[in-house]
Parts: C-alpha cells; structure tokens; sequence
C-alpha cells in the first residue's frame, strides 16, 4: 500500500467535513442531497482504506451496500425535492416546515 | 419468598354473592347513558324522563342496600370479584362496607335529585345528561370499587366529564374556571397514580385488591409515611383541602346548578371518601405519623373557608367557601385516629352532602326565576316566593349546624372526637361556628329578607312539582338530623373493626 | 329504639307536654298555613295541653321529693351514648309551668295583636316551635340534649325576632341576636365537651353529684364552669354580650314578653340553676359570675335609665334583673335565684303585654309620645302596668319584693360587701327607671286638661272601636298575669319548701340576720321613685332626669357603654376587613396567583421548546452533527484516560 492508512483517513474526514458543510450551509435542498452524498462518499473512502489496512473484505463490502443505500437516497431525496417544490414552489429548505 | 404463598391464597376466581346489587347500579347507569344517546336529539322530554327513570332506579337501589346490609354481620358485603387482567392482579371487585354505604346512598339521592333540578334545561339535552350520566357512573363505581386500580380509573372517569359539563352549560367564567378545575384535579390525580405503583411494587403482592394490601405488615413503616401524603393530598384536592381548596369556589359558581350539586355534595366526598379507603385503609401508620398535620389544614381550614366566604357577593361563591369549611370538619373528623372521628366525619360526609346539593338546588331555583346569583342585587325574594327561601333557609340552619338537621350531629362528634386529640385546633375549628352562622345569616338576610324587589314580583313560586328534588333533600335532611343513630350505627360497623384492627 | 316509649302515666304525660307543639309546628307549616284561625287553634290548643299537663306534674310531684327520671337511648356511639330523656325535680317543674303558662297567655294576647297580619299562621308555627324547644330544655335529662335545645330556642329567637322580615332593623337584630348567643353557645358547647371528655356522659345528675369534683382536676372543672356560663352570658344577655336584647324589641311585642324577656333568656339563669351544684364546686367561679352579675345589672339599669322607647326600657330592665338573678345565684342563694326568676317572668312578661297594648293603639314606642296620647286612659293596662312596675322596682305586696328581699339577703352573706352594696344600687337604679317610664306615661305635661284627640295624628281615628275588637283577648292575660304579681309574693314558703325540701345543704340559711336590710332596701327603692317622681310626675317637672344633665353620662348610658361601638368596630374592621379580606386576597393573589404563576409558567417554557422546533432540516443536521461531535470526543477522551 503505497499511500499510508493515515493520509487516506485524512481526504476521508476532509471530504465529510466539505459534505457536512455543505449540508449545512447551502439554501438550497439539492445542494443539501449532494452534501449528504459527499458525505457518504467519505465514509466510503474510508471503509476501503480500513479494508487495505487490515485486509479485511467486509469493508469493500460495506462499500457496495453504500453505493446502494446513495443510489436510493438520491432518488427518494430527489423525489421529495420534486414534490416539495410542486408544493412550495422553492428549493429553500426553510420553506419545508410543515411538521413545526 | 412469602409472596408466593400468598400469591396462591389470592388465587383469581369469581366470587358473586347473590344478585350483584353493585353491578346492577353501575349497569342502570350505563344503560341509561346508552338510552340517553340513542334518543333523538328533539325528543327532550323523553330524555329527562329516561334519566329521571333511570337515576330514580339506582336510588331505590341505593336505597335497598342502605336497609338490606346487615348491620349485625358488618365488614364488606354484597361482594363481586371478577379478575380482570390477571397477569397484573386486577380486579374487577366490588363491595360495600359501613363507610361506602352512605356515600353510596348520598350519591342516589344526590343523582336523582340532580336530573330533576335540571327539569328546566333547553340547551344541548342529550349531551348533558349523557355526561352528566357518565360523571355519576365514575362516582358510583369509585364508591363501590374495592380494587386499586379501578379506584383510579373511575375517579378520572368521574373527573373530566366535568370540565365540558362546566365549559358548556357553565355560567360564570366558565372557561376560565371548567380549565382551572381540571388542571387541579387532574393534578391530584397525578399524585395518585405514582403513590399507587408504588405501594403496588413495593407489595410484591401483585395484586390491586385493597383487602389484601391493607393486611398490617404489607408496607414498612417507612413506605406508609412516604406513600400517605401523596394520596392525602391527590384526594385532598378534590375534598377542597386548604390550601388546595380555590377550584372550589370558582368551579362551584361556574356550573350548571345540577352540577354544582353532584359536585359540591358528592364529588368532594369522592375525596374524602378517598383519603379514608385508598390513603388511610394502607398506610394507617402514616395516618397516625401525618395526622397532627392533617388536623392543622383542617382546623385552617374550617376557620378559613369560613372567613373568606364573607366576603363574598355572589350566591354559588359563597356556598362553595362553606363547602371548605364543612369539608375542614370532614379532615378534622379523619385526622383523629379514633372511632368517633371516623364516624363523625363519614356521618359529615353525608349531611353536607345533602345539604350542599339542597343549597345549590334552591340557588338554582332561584337562578332560573331571577337570571342572577349576585346577592346584591336579590332581596325581597321571601315575599316573591316564600317556599323556594324556605329551602334555602332550611339548609343554610344546617349548614349553621342547627340540631335537628343532619349536619349538627357530625359536627358534634366531629368536634368531640378532635377535641381529646387536638384542644387547640378544635378551638380554633369551633370559631367558625360563629362565623358561619354570621355569613350564612348575612346572605339569608341580604338575599330573602328586606323589602320586596318590583323586579321580581311577577315571579311565581315553586310548583308542586318542581319542588320534588327539594323536598326530597329537605325530607332527608331532617330525618338523618332527627334519628341520626340510622347512619351512625351503618358506619360503626367499619369504623369500630378498623380501628380495633390497627397497628398501635 | 323508638325514642319515644312511655314507661307510665307521668312518662306519658311528660311526652304529651313537650310534644304537642311540635305537633301542631309541623301540621302548621306542612298543612295550615293558608287557614288562620286554624292554625291559632292548633298552636292555642297545644299549648293548653302543654300547660294542663305541667300543672298536672306538678300537682302529682308536689311532695315527691326525688327527681325522676326518665331516659332512652337516642344515639349509641362507640364509646359515647346521648341519651334522651325527662328529669323532672322541683326546680325543672316550675320553670315548666311558667313557661307554658306565660306561653299560653301571650299567644291568647297576640290573638289580637297579631290580627290582620300576613304571617298569622307562620306566627303562630315560630311560636310553637319555640313552646316546643323551651319545655323540651327545661325538661332535658342531659346536658348535651339541653345544648341541641338551647340551640333550637335560639333559633325560634331568630325567627321571631326577624318576624317582619321585609323590616331591615328586624333582620339586622335577629342576625345579631343569633350571632351573639352563637358565640356564647360555642362556649358551651366547649364546656360540655370538656365535661363529656372528662365525666362521660353530661348527665345533669350526675354532674351534679359531688363525684364530678373526683372525676375532673379542679382547674379543669373551674374552666368547665366558665365555659358553660358562657352559654349563660350569651342566652340571658349578660355583659359582655349583652347588646342583642334591647335590638331583639324588633320582634313583635307578645314576642319580647315571651322570648325577651320571661322565658328564653331566663333559660340562662335557668341552667345555672340546673346546674348549681356543679358550679358550686368551683368558688373560683363563682366569684366571677357574681362579677359579671353585678356589671351586667349595674350597666344595664344605666342604659335603661335614658333609654325612650318603652320596650328598650324593659330590655335593658330584663338584663339588669337577669343579673340580679345571676348575682344570687352567685352569692349562693339558690332559692332566691329561681325564686326571683318566678316571679320576674310573671311581671316581666306583664309589663311587656301592657306596653304592647299602648304600642299597639298609638303606633309608636316613645314613651314620651304614648303619654302625649293618652296613654292613662287605657285603664286596665295602666293599673296592670302599675302593678308591674311596682313589682319591678321592688314594693312591698307585689311578688319582686319578695323575691328582691331574698336575692339581698344571700348577697349579704357573700364574702365582701361590696356586692350587697352594689345590690342595693341596683335596687335603687330600678326603681328610679321604672317609676320614669309610669310618671311620663301618666302625667304627660299638659296632665291638667284631658286630651281631646290623638296628638299629632299618631293614634288612628277608629281608636275605641279598635280596641273593643280585640279587648278581651288584650285584657284577660293582662289580668291573671297582674293578679299573679300580686299574689306570688304570699307563696314564698311553699315554694321554697317545693324547691328545698327540708334542710338541703345547698341552702344558705338566711334566717335572723340583718334585719335592717329589708327596711334599707324598700327605702331605697321608694328613693328611686320619689326621684322619679320628683323629675317626671310632678307639677312643672323639668322631665329631664339627673343623668340627663350631664352629657358625658348620658352619651355613655344612651350608647351603651360604647359596647355596640366595639362589636361594630371588631366585626366591620377585624372581622370583615381584617381577616376576611385578608384571606379572600390570600385566596386570589397567593394560592391562585402561585397557581396561575405556574401554569403560565408552563405555557411560557412550552413556547420556548416550540420556538426550538423551527422545522428547518439543516438546524436538525447541525444539531446532530454537534451532538456527534461532541460524543466522539467524549468516547475519544475516555477510552484514552482524559476524563
């Protein structure tokens, strides 16, 4: 393994840390769905690091199931941000308050 | 472990003496409250008539108890025990004893008289009896209940039918005072509810049955003192315990007059009636630890509600600030530990409640001639209508604790009884008697006496008929204040074997 | 069980006398109240009944020298019985016949008086129900069946007092009457309860056996005493409760001969009576009801001494007398207590009737208006009144000399002088008022010409016929009761023989000593009416009395002591807008005002968890990320050895 364990760590917890502030900042509910689908990507670098690291297949396995669950969330999410903006008429997240 | 054993001995069956008196009470009440439904909205008569039936039955069955329970025999009779949810020990038990025996015979009349002092009423007839039906129901069934846990569902059962009877039909305030009722019951009942899961687990008895839990040595010392003050207080806020009494008042003046009455004279009791059976029966050695205090509120009491009522200008207001005397004497009479005590303050229990619901009928009369319970602006009403004063003026002697009327003779024992315990207190207590004769006086005065008001001068008097509830009380009253040894000879029959019964 | 159960022809008779105007109450108020005359019949023909048995006890028990008794179970409580019961003795056998006697003249007298009313019948049920209480309390066996009388007596004050309902000063005086002798009850009702504690079951008897001096410390029993007489100063009006009774003459007069003045206060001085042997026990309180005795009769007369309305007049003399009787009975002389008390009744209630007749006739109670009208030409009730007055302030043949000469007699033998002297002041105060009232009645000023008409038209024209009407009813209660005035004084020794037996030890013997006190006593008393006389009867009188010159006493007597002032001052500010308001706001501002404090208290913590709740995702995401942050450093620093 040529890059060390550490630095594979390191895009990992940077590339969450760009997808929790894009979740959190961005007004906008797509940007927000990509935020989260960054984040998801970061935990998936990291669960192939840790598969190199300890040689292990169920990471690259955990990485399938992500792939999956990404795949879904984004048409579910999508969906939703359809539906949502049929209804309000805006991306803006502050206007989905209805359960307040 | 000994509980298993006793786990054995309490093995679940169905125990029904005879035709199930209880059950029919509580069944006639539902009955009719599914009759009541079931009628069409228009037909008002026919509803009145159908809850006039039906509450005519639960007295004459109230009634046939009162005369049929032996006397000789005494402890808990007419028994019905049904498991209910075995795994967790409840029951559906039923049985009278000498101190439900009167409640449940007061609760009768009280409800009878109740649907016909409503006679008058045109607005919503079916929901009103239909609650007013369910209201009763819970008092009857916590009356007759001998299960813990029924205890508790009936006592809420009993409770918020009250707060839409009082939003409803209410008059003053009514709002305001049916959510502040509420609240401050239900508060109570939220006392209740932890003091009763933990004498439950603390038991390991897995059972809700009051004869089994009381059996002495059932809770440490400890647990009794812990566990009292949260029922005494729970049922204490619905027998008007100062300072826990301003619902009182308030939801007294804000209810429709049949209200009022089963209310002031039974609800209340439902309280006491609570104290005795949930918080005296099992922790008997935290009575004895908190009795001194007990004793205290309820002498403040009697003193206070007296004073406060005084004050006030409005009819209901005023009744409902005697209610917390009378119900002080109620507290002082249990807070005694001793046998007169207990039957001074059940026999209290019962002539207040009569007198009450005889107060607030008349007051009702009156209200539904005049549209007013400000006492300054009645006056002169003797001359309009010189029977409906009668009966307000018989039950306000009462309430002064005139003998000959129901109300002297627990007011007596009551204070005899405290006053070998607590001289000082009672002391205090018997202030009050001056000073309620002197409010009951002043709003007799005020309201009956004086020049006639050309107001009022077209108005008629009672009718023969309308009377009936009145007479009914009035009957009552004098008979219970005339041969007192009736009732008082029904309640020794518990109070001298729970007291001998008591740890010392 | 059945209460009532007669053992033999004396149980029965007793029944027949106590129930017989219940009966006719209840038939009163439940059937006859719309038929007048019936309803006068019922209640007149109970009453005789009444009155024909008690004369028929005390015929049969004349000579039967041990009280009898008859008792049954009433109510049974574990450790408490009351029983109810009859205890005839001498002393409750007389006072049954004054009261049915006096009973039944005064409601053959309201016949008249009371004509033409609307509340006839409801008169005439108040009036039984108060015959009722009052024999059934001279008769109780037991101390608490005695209380739930004197309660019920009290009530049948109240009624009646309030009679004219429609009348403010009417209902204002039956409220205070009954609020004042509340109070005193409450005293009793504590007495008795410590007499209950200690001795059992209040049986008079037995009280009065020597066994409870035993069965009571003596401090406890001395406070006993005081508590019970408080009973006695509330019912028979003695200081410091004493400003009900002048009130009380809102009744309807036959009312005030009979409640206020014969029977119903006398039931005070009655249960001292009752209960003398069991007072006896304690001198320590003795000598306060000797006290308060006194001060009563002393302030009293005073008061009676300025007062103009006539009936006043007779109140105030009624609590003087009360004292007097009270003052005896302190000093020991039981005989001459009850003895005073016979007799005081019969001319009380006389003085009452005649006043009533004037009253009556001219529509007003001024004195000094009566005599302007003419008062002296309604012969009968002049000479009656005479006769009264002349008993009241203690002249020789009328029955209060007698009975003032034995009251004085056992004052004299009382531990200090200063109570005989004050007896004697007393004696002298009394005839003074009472030869006031006559001497203003029968010599208006213009005595010298007859006075043609009614005065300032106080008198309704049809004057004669009026009073024709009704005369007969009027006169003849007048007539036996002057007649009883003058003769009662002679039965002295049979009575004392009736009430003593021979040589009880409760007597003191009030044999030869000071002879010169019958002689100082009766010259006083025509010192008082000479004085009156002088100021009032006479030719060119100036008709203002010696108290009257002087301001300061007469604004002290004609207020009475200032007495109404304090009560006023303690019910209005202390009562009312001391501790009554102070807990009506305590009641509003404190105990609602914490209750509301705390349900907005939840309102306003329920808004501000609501205002978290915004809906917005990202907060929600932040929030957890926080949270996750914040726990994975938590785990990180633990596991690590941080924390």
């Amino acid at each position: 393994m040529i890059v060390p364990f550490g630095h594979v760590l390191m895009l990992a917890g940077m590339l969450f840390l760009l997808g929790v502030f894009c979740t959190l900042t961005r007004r906008n509910l797509v940007m927000i769905i990509l935020g989260v689908e960054v984040m998801l990507n970061a935990a998936a670098i990291a669960f192939v690091g840790a598969a190199l690291h300890w040689q292990s297949l169920e990471g690259q396995a955990f990485v399938l199931f992500i792939m999956a669950i990404a795949a879904t969330e984004v048409s579910v999410g999508l969906a939703l941000i359809v539906y949502a903006y049929r209804r309000s008429g805006s991306f803006d997240p502050s206007s989905c308050n209805l359960l307040r | 472990m000994p509980g298993v054993e006793i786990k054995g001995a309490l093995s679940m069956q169905i125990e029904i003496a005879g035709f199930p008196y209880l059950s029919a009470i509580l069944i006639t009440c539902v009955t009719g409250l599914l009759v009541i439904l079931l009628l069409p909205e228009e037909r008002k008569g026919e509803i009145k008539w159908v809850s006039a039936g039906f509450s005519g039955t639960t007295l004459l069955l109230c009634v046939y108890l009162f005369f049929a329970y032996d006397k000789t025999r005494g402890g808990l009779q007419f028994v019905e025990k049904v498991p209910w949810v075995p795994s967790l020990g409840i029951q559906y038990f039923n049985a009278v004893d000498g101190f439900s025996l009167p409640n449940l015979l007061l609760t009768g009349i009280v409800f009878f008289t109740g649907v016909l002092t409503m006679w008058q009423l045109q607005e919503r007839v079916k929901e009103f009896f239909a609650l007013y039906f369910l209201m009763v129901l819970g008092v009857f069934g916590l009356f007759v209940s001998m299960d813990l846990f029924f205890i508790f569902v009936w006592y809420d059962v009993s409770l918020f039918p009250m707060y839409l009877l009082i939003a409803v039909w209410g008059t003053t305030r009514k709002e305001y005072a049916a959510m502040k009722l509420t609240l401050y019951l239900f508060a109570g009942s939220a006392l209740l509810l932890p003091g009763m899961i933990y004498l439950y687990v603390h038991s390991g008895l897995n059972t809700f049955d009051i004869t089994a839990l009381m059996q002495p040595g059932t809770f440490t010392t400890a647990q009794q003192k812990f566990a009292f003050p949260l029922f005494y207080v729970g049922f204490g806020i619905l027998a008007g315990v100062w300072p826990f009494h301003t619902w009182s008042p308030v939801g007294h003046a804000a209810a429709p007059h049949s209200v009022s009455m089963v209310h002031a004279g039974v609800l209340m009791k439902i309280g006491a009636f609570g104290v005795l059976r949930v918080a005296i029966f099992l922790c008997p050695e935290g009575w004895q630890y908190w009795s001194g205090v007990m004793a205290f509120l309820a002498a403040f009491g009697i003193i206070y509600g007296a004073l406060a009522g005084l004050r006030q200008t409005d009819l209901k207001y005023v009744i409902g600030y005697s209610s917390v005397s009378h119900m002080g004497i109620v507290g002082l009479g249990l807070s005694t530990v001793s046998v007169e005590g207990l039957n001074g303050a059940v026999f209290q229990m019962f002539a207040h409640g009569i007198m009450t619901a005889l107060l607030f009928s008349a007051v009702g009369h009156i209200y539904d001639r005049t549209h007013t319970k400000e006492i300054g602006e009645l006056g002169g009403l003797s001359r309009v209508m010189p029977v409906a004063s009668f009966y307000f003026i018989l039950a306000a002697l009462a309430g002064m604790g005139i003998p000959g009327l129901a109300c002297f003779w627990g007011e007596l024992v009551v204070f005899i009884a405290a006053f070998k315990v607590y001289p000082v207190r009672t002391v205090v207590a018997l202030l009050a008697l001056v000073v309620s004769a002197l409010f009951m006086l002043r709003v007799v005065q005020r309201t009956f006496y004086g020049p006639p008001n050309e107001r009022y001068a077209q108005l008629s008097d009672v009718s023969f008929s309308s009377g009936i509830p009145r007479m009914i009380l009035a009957g009552v009253l004098l008979l219970f204040g005339l041969y007192p040894a009736l009732l008082f000879d029904v309640i020794e029959t518990a109070s001298i074997p729970f007291m001998n019964g008591l740890p010392r | 069980m059945i209460p009532f159960q007669a053992e033999d022809a004396i149980h029965m008779t007793v029944i027949l006398a106590t129930l017989t105007p219940l009966v006719a109450f209840l038939l009163i108020m439940l059937g006859t109240r719309a038929r007048k005359n019936l309803s006068a019949g019922l209640s007149l023909g109970a009453i005789a009944i009444s009155f024909g048995c008690s004369l028929l006890l005390l015929a049969r028990l004349w000579n039967v020298r041990e009280p009898l008794e008859y008792s049954t179970r009433w109510v049974a409580l574990n450790r408490m019985e009351i029983p109810f019961g009859f205890l005839l003795d001498p002393v409750s056998l007389l006072m049954l016949s004054i009261v049915t006697l006096i009973c039944l003249l005064v409601q053959v007298y309201s016949l008249g008086y009371m004509a033409g009313d609307p509340g006839f019948s409801r008169y005439y049920a108040f009036m039984s129900l108060f015959a009722w209480a009052m024999t059934s309390l001279v008769l109780s066996s037991s101390l608490l069946q005695l209380f739930i009388f004197w309660e019920l007596v009290g009530l049948s004050s109240y009624l009646l007092i309030g009679f004219w309902y429609e009348k403010f000063s009417a209902t204002q005086a039956g409220k205070k009457a009954f609020v004042m002798t509340r109070a005193g009850d409450v005293s009793f009702l504590l007495g008795l309860i410590l007499v209950l504690v200690h001795v059992g079951n209040p049986a008079i008897l037995e009280m009065n056996s020597l066994d409870s001096a035993g069965l009571m410390p003596s401090g406890i029993l001395t406070f006993a005493a005081l508590l019970i007489f408080g009973g006695i100063v509330g019912k028979s009006a003695q200081f410091p409760l004493m400003t009900w009774l002048p009130d009380a003459m809102e009744g309807p007069t036959p009312v005030s001969a009979l409640l206020h003045s014969a029977t119903m206060v006398a039931a005070g001085v009655y249960l001292f009576a009752r209960l003398f042997p069991f007072f006896a026990l304690s001198p320590t309180a003795m000598g306060i009801f000797l006290f308060i005795g006194t001060v009563s009769m002393i302030l009293a007369s005073t008061m009676a001494m300025v007062a103009r309305d006539i009936k006043q007049v007779w109140a105030y003399s009624t609590i003087s007398q009360l004292g007097f009787m009270i003052m005896g009975l302190a000093a020991g002389g039981y005989f001459a207590g009850v003895f005073h008390l016979t007799t005081h009744a019969g001319f009380k209630a006389l003085l009452f009737l005649c006043s009533g007749v004037f009253i009556h006739t001219w529509h007003t109670n001024d004195i000094f208006e009566l005599g302007k009208g003419g008062a002296r030409r309604l012969k009968i009730p002049v000479i009656a009144l005479v006769v009264a007055a002349g008993a009241l302030a203690g002249l020789p043949p009328f029955s209060g000399f007698f009975s003032k000469e034995a009251i004085l007699a056992a004052l004299a033998l009382s531990s200090h002088p200063v109570w005989l002297a004050a007896g004697l002041l007393g004696v002298f105060l009394t005839a003074y008022y009472a030869f006031r009232v006559l001497c203003i009645l029968l010599f208006p000023p213009s005595a010298g010409e007859e006075p043609s008409g009614p005065v300032g038209g106080l008198a309704p024209a049809p004057k004669g016929s009026r009073q024709e009407g009704s005369s007969r009813t009027f006169i003849w209660p007048l007539i036996i009761l002057a007649f009883l005035t003058l003769l009662l004084g002679f039965f002295q020794g049979p009575l004392q023989h009736f009430l003593l037996g021979e040589g009880k030890a409760l007597l003191v013997d009030h044999g030869e000593q000071a002879g010169w006190l019958p002689f100082t006593a009766l010259f006083l008393s025509l010192a008082g009416v000479g004085l009156a006389w002088a100021e009032f009867g006479r030719c060119g009188a100036a008709r203002l009395s010696f108290v009257e010159r002087i301001p300061f006493l007469r604004e002290l007597f004609s207020r009475r002591w200032y007495l109404d002032h304090f009560y006023h001052f303690f019910v209005d500010r202390i009562v009312d807008r001391g501790f009554s308001k102070l807990f009506a706001q305590n009641d509003n501002r404190v105990i609602d005002g914490s209750i509301e404090a705390v349900s907005r208290g939840t309102l306003e913590a329920g808004r501000f968890l609501a205002f978290l709740q915004s809906g917005m995702i990202q907060y929600r995401l932040l929030v957890s990320f926080a949270v996750m942050v914040l726990l994975s450093l938590y785990f990180f620093y633990r596991d690590s050895g941080g924390f």
